[in-house]
């Protein structure tokens, strides 16, 4: 057998790859978000809400909060610690429901 | 449609209800953050796979390119038209960045003369020794990524994406024939390494 026709034969099968890891969807998150929010605000939570998505309990807090719409706006995922734990650790333990870096995890 | 995150936007059922891409996408570009968390945990893996294939052992390199990928993903978003599935645009974009490292890769490597050793190789001829348990598959796999990086990447470009010389030289300002000696060649790096494998 000649060995193009076996890289041919290797090529044609599909080879099982790994998950991507929870660390590298973390850091798209987070890269994703900051991308959104270098052309402007991003949707309000309570609108995150009112379509559908569910809020983790910080999240929560800052849509009640008595702060003004364009703070609301902001990512709050960039000071909360979830973010660090779930772009630097694999597995994380983060647990809170509607946090997507806990979405993220491999488990 | 992108830049006005305040439109109150329609009532988005969960990821495993959503059968219309066109949706996600409006939603992401609205600025939806958790729709924006369900784009990445619906495709990542894809994503991932396929770059992963083309591009193992550079681990660092996969990341990167599935990161760009999507950053590419969300800057052209509005060109989606839901003509087809999310799934085959993202994985389109994956293969023109995954491309362009081949490029990169190839490109700026000084690749050998092209009529430097051509009496080397003799035979393209693969030793029909035993295999034991393994597949040839597994064994290609095994042997590619002992390969050079340049040697990997230019049979992953022919074999894998199906590209002609031509179109390798194209796109690397190679010649034809420049692409032609450096396939035959990693050709016979891996017949020679198939070979030591079955004697050993």
């Amino acid at each position: 057998m000649k060995s193009s026709d076996v890289l041919q034969r290797a090529a044609a099968a599909e080879r099982p790859a790994p998950r991507a890891s929870s660390t590298l969807k973390s850091r798209l998150f987070s890269a994703l978000c900051d991308e959104q929010a270098s052309s402007g605000p991003l949707m309000s939570l309570a609108h995150c809400k009112s379509a559908g998505g569910k809020l983790c309990v910080f999240e929560e807090l800052v849509a009640i909060s008595p702060i003004g719409e364009g703070l609301k706006s902001r990512n709050p995922c960039n000071v909360c610690h979830a973010r660090l734990l779930g772009e630097h650790v694999e597995n994380a333990p983060i647990y809170w429901p509607g946090c997507p870096y806990v979405q993220f995890q491999n488990r | 449609m992108k830049g006005s995150p305040e439109d109150l936007a329609p009532r988005r059922p969960p990821l495993s209800q959503v059968s219309d891409d066109l949706e996600l996408a409006r939603a992401l570009l609205r600025k939806d953050r958790k729709a924006t968390a369900d784009f990445v945990e619906a495709y990542t893996d894809t994503v991932h796979a396929y770059v992963w294939r083309r591009l193992t052992p550079r681990t660092q390199v996969v990341d990167d390119i599935v990161q760009e990928v999507f950053l590419a993903a969300w800057r052209n978003l509005e060109r989606y038209t839901g003509s087809g599935p999310l799934k085959s645009w993202l994985l389109g974009i994956a293969r023109n960045k995954v491309e362009d490292h081949y490029r990169d890769v190839l490109g700026s490597a000084g690749l050998v003369d092209p009529h430097a050793g051509v009496e080397e190789i003799l035979s393209e001829e693969i030793p029909q020794e035993s295999l034991g348990e393994e597949s040839i598959e597994d064994r290609t796999e095994r042997i590619i990524l002992m390969l050079p990086a340049d040697y990997r990447m230019v049979l992953r470009w022919r074999y894998w994406d199906k590209r002609s010389a031509k179109e390798m030289a194209d796109a690397t300002g190679r010649t034809e024939k420049a692409i032609e000696r450096l396939l035959a060649r990693a050709r016979d790096q891996f017949r020679r390494h198939w070979s030591e494998e079955g004697r050993s």
